[in-house]
């Protein structure tokens, strides 16, 4: 760090730049990062190369671990795209409309961040059990959602609202309302005004939201292992299956999967980067 | 096009922006709005492009009333403020846009929509840069792609709000006369919003002055300049000095001392209002204005000088030729040409 202030008479890292303290925040960042993720991450890996090469394929690619890592990710893009659409909606009204109690109603969606998620769990689960005041109406048309894949998704979409809502507010807040007269001036439907004009500007947050809701749901433990009732090969999440071999004293049985999906986690994220440096790009700033 | 406006309100919660205000365009006409920031303008103007709409009276184009009709149906070209041109669409796209928008029945074919956005951008002395993103222009060129792109729809009847606001003083020129230009070549009827009076008596063919909501003159430029209807349109429109005076038994009153001017207007108090260049130094007292020279500034031909009357806290302006300008520190009588006497306006008045 210290180096990097003294040193640079010709920095290598970067144009020579008016604003003061690169190598002070840079190094510091750094620092924070190794801190904070990337050394406990990199412990995940040294602790699952314990295992052996074979012993690694057999924990983190057995029939159980692959049916958890598709229920895991599956359900979160599944709750991530249903966000998408309905986290765009309650931000638009947000942004669009004053009515009385907005202020509620802007509080209400932050509350899956500030709820405990066992209690989310806890609480979806009463609704959606067979006997629960939603269930009861569900499940004579024979839909299950407690302790089956789409109480997953249930949870997981409750857990991932706000950060389509926060991610895509401020930007749609920002769509000046003059675009949308002069799209209106131009002779284009509301539709088209949304769909050739707003929807291309909100597009980069909107992938912002989806990614983090994304993440959020891959991850997600406490709601999700209420509702989901965890039979292995039908509703058993990766996380849960990571606790189980803890449980068994199985450490580097629990790190080789930990291992697998940081790996799948991260690609995901890297394809949702490059997407949104594409849709940004579009927008040529 | 004609465009007709018929006792039309407009409030916003208490605020009146529009009381009782009508209005006529004749086909071919280049008309300013004129006046300061809340004075209803720019109101006035989304009225007639349905972007707002009154609470009582009617708008027509060409004798037919379309006071109901949204923006999308009235087929005007509308320049906003700023620009509003669209971010993600290169400079091509956004021309090409209300053409794109267009039901497929009535919609050009695919070539047929590149030939008229070329067309356009030839229009706009924008050729090369169709390609371009709205982020890669200047305020200038923005601008004129924001015109190309309310042109594409062919209207009648173009809007502009404030159109050179937000540029530098020579571009906002050079863009004055090549609007002028192609309102003419085009056979447009234009009506534009400004606050910029040198703007409004440069371009349009008649200005309409407004105030609080109402129009106080609807006059071609020279009428308004030389024959202001009110103390607001003398004050707004070129500069002025003014004086407060009371007109008693044929006389003009200053500091309770006779003025060597004509007493038009009815008695009582009033404010005299006269231009810089209309201004003269007299060598006697008798009947001119006392002032303060405080400094003499070079413009034009002449000089301006600048300083205070005497006896009230009030500035003044006048340009002089160079050989008469006096010191600086120096008091001097000023004979006030072309004079206008407005009654004064009290409080109750305006409200």
């Amino acid at each position: 760090m210290i180096a990097a202030i003294a040193l640079p008479r010709r920095p290598l890292l970067r144009a020579p730049s008016v604003i003061p303290g690169f190598g002070l925040t840079f190094g510091f960042t750094l620092a924070w990062l190794c801190l904070v993720v990337l050394i406990p991450l990199s412990a995940v890996f040294i602790r699952s190369a314990g295992l052996g090469f074979q012993d690694f394929i057999d924990v983190g690619f057995s029939a159980r671990a692959l049916a958890a890592y598709r229920l895991s990710f599956g359900a979160a893009f599944g709750a991530a795209l249903i966000n998408a659409v309905f986290g765009l909606l309650v931000a638009w009204v947000l942004v669009r409309y004053d009515f009385a109690g907005k202020r509620i109603v802007n509080a209400l969606v932050d509350l899956p961040f500030a709820l405990p998620t066992a209690v989310a769990g806890i609480a979806l689960t009463a609704l959606y059990a067979g006997n629960g005041w939603i269930g009861q109406f569900l499940e004579p048309h024979g839909i299950k959602v407690a302790y089956t894949p789409l109480g997953v998704v249930i949870a997981l979409v409750f857990i991932g609202l706000p950060f389509v809502v926060r991610s895509v507010e401020p930007v749609l807040a920002d769509v000046g309302h003059d675009v949308e007269e002069a799209a209106a001036s131009l002779g284009a439907n509301r539709w088209q005004t949304f769909r050739r004009v707003i929807l291309p500007a909100i597009l980069p947050s909107l992938l912002t939201g989806f990614a983090l809701a994304f993440a959020r749901g891959v991850g997600e433990y406490g709601s999700v292992i209420f509702i989901a009732g965890n039979m292995p090969f039908v509703s058993e999440i990766a996380p849960l299956l990571i606790i189980t071999q803890l449980e068994q004293y199985n450490y580097a049985g629990a790190t080789a999967i930990a291992a697998v999906m940081l790996i799948a986690s991260f690609l995901l994220l890297l394809l949702i980067n490059a997407l949104q440096i594409w849709s940004r790009r579009r927008m040529a700033s | 096009m004609s465009i007709r406006l018929e006792n039309i309100s407009k409030r916003f919660g208490a605020f009146t922006a529009l009381g009782d205000v009508s209005l006529e365009a004749r086909p071919g006409e280049f008309l300013a709005l004129l006046g300061p920031s809340g004075s209803g303008k720019t109101t006035l103007l989304r009225i007639m492009a349905g972007l707002e709409f009154p609470d009582c009276g009617r708008v027509s184009f060409d004798g037919e009333d379309v006071t109901g009709l949204k923006v999308a149906d009235r087929h005007v070209g509308f320049v906003f403020q700023h620009y509003a041109l669209f971010r993600h669409m290169t400079v091509a796209e956004n021309i090409a846009f209300g053409l794109n928008v267009r039901r497929r029945r009535d919609r050009p074919t695919r070539s047929a929509i590149d030939a008229r956005v070329q067309e356009l951008l030839d229009l706009v002395q924008l050729g090369s840069l169709g390609h371009r993103y709205p982020a890669q222009l200047s305020g200038g060129q923005r601008q004129r792609v924001a015109l190309a792109r309310a042109l594409a729809v062919d209207p009648k009847l173009l809007l502009l709000d404030e159109p050179f606001g937000a540029l530098d003083a020579r571009v906002r020129k050079d863009l004055r006369r090549w609007l002028r230009e192609l309102h003419d070549r085009m056979g447009l009827t234009s009506i534009f919003v400004t606050h910029d009076q040198e703007e409004a008596l440069e371009l349009a063919d008649r200005v309409v002055v407004m105030d609080h909501g109402v129009i106080e003159q609807v006059a071609t430029p020279l009428h308004i300049y030389n024959e202001p209807a009110s103390a607001f349109v003398f004050d707004f429109v070129g500069e002025s000095n003014r004086v407060p005076v009371v007109v008693a038994r044929g006389k003009v009153l200053y500091l309770g001392q006779p003025l060597d001017v004509p007493a038009i207007g009815a008695d009582g108090p009033s404010e005299l209002f006269f231009r810089p260049h209309d201004a003269e130094i007299v060598k006697s007292d008798t009947g001119a204005i006392p002032a303060l020279v405080a400094q003499v500034r070079p413009k034009g031909a002449g000089v301006r000088v600048e300083g205070k009357f005497i006896g009230i806290d009030r500035p003044f302006e006048i340009d002089v030729a160079a050989e008469d300008a006096p010191e600086p520190g120096r008091i001097i009588a000023l004979k006030p040409g072309h004079p206008r006497l407005f009654p004064t306006h009290t409080h109750e008045d305006q409200a």
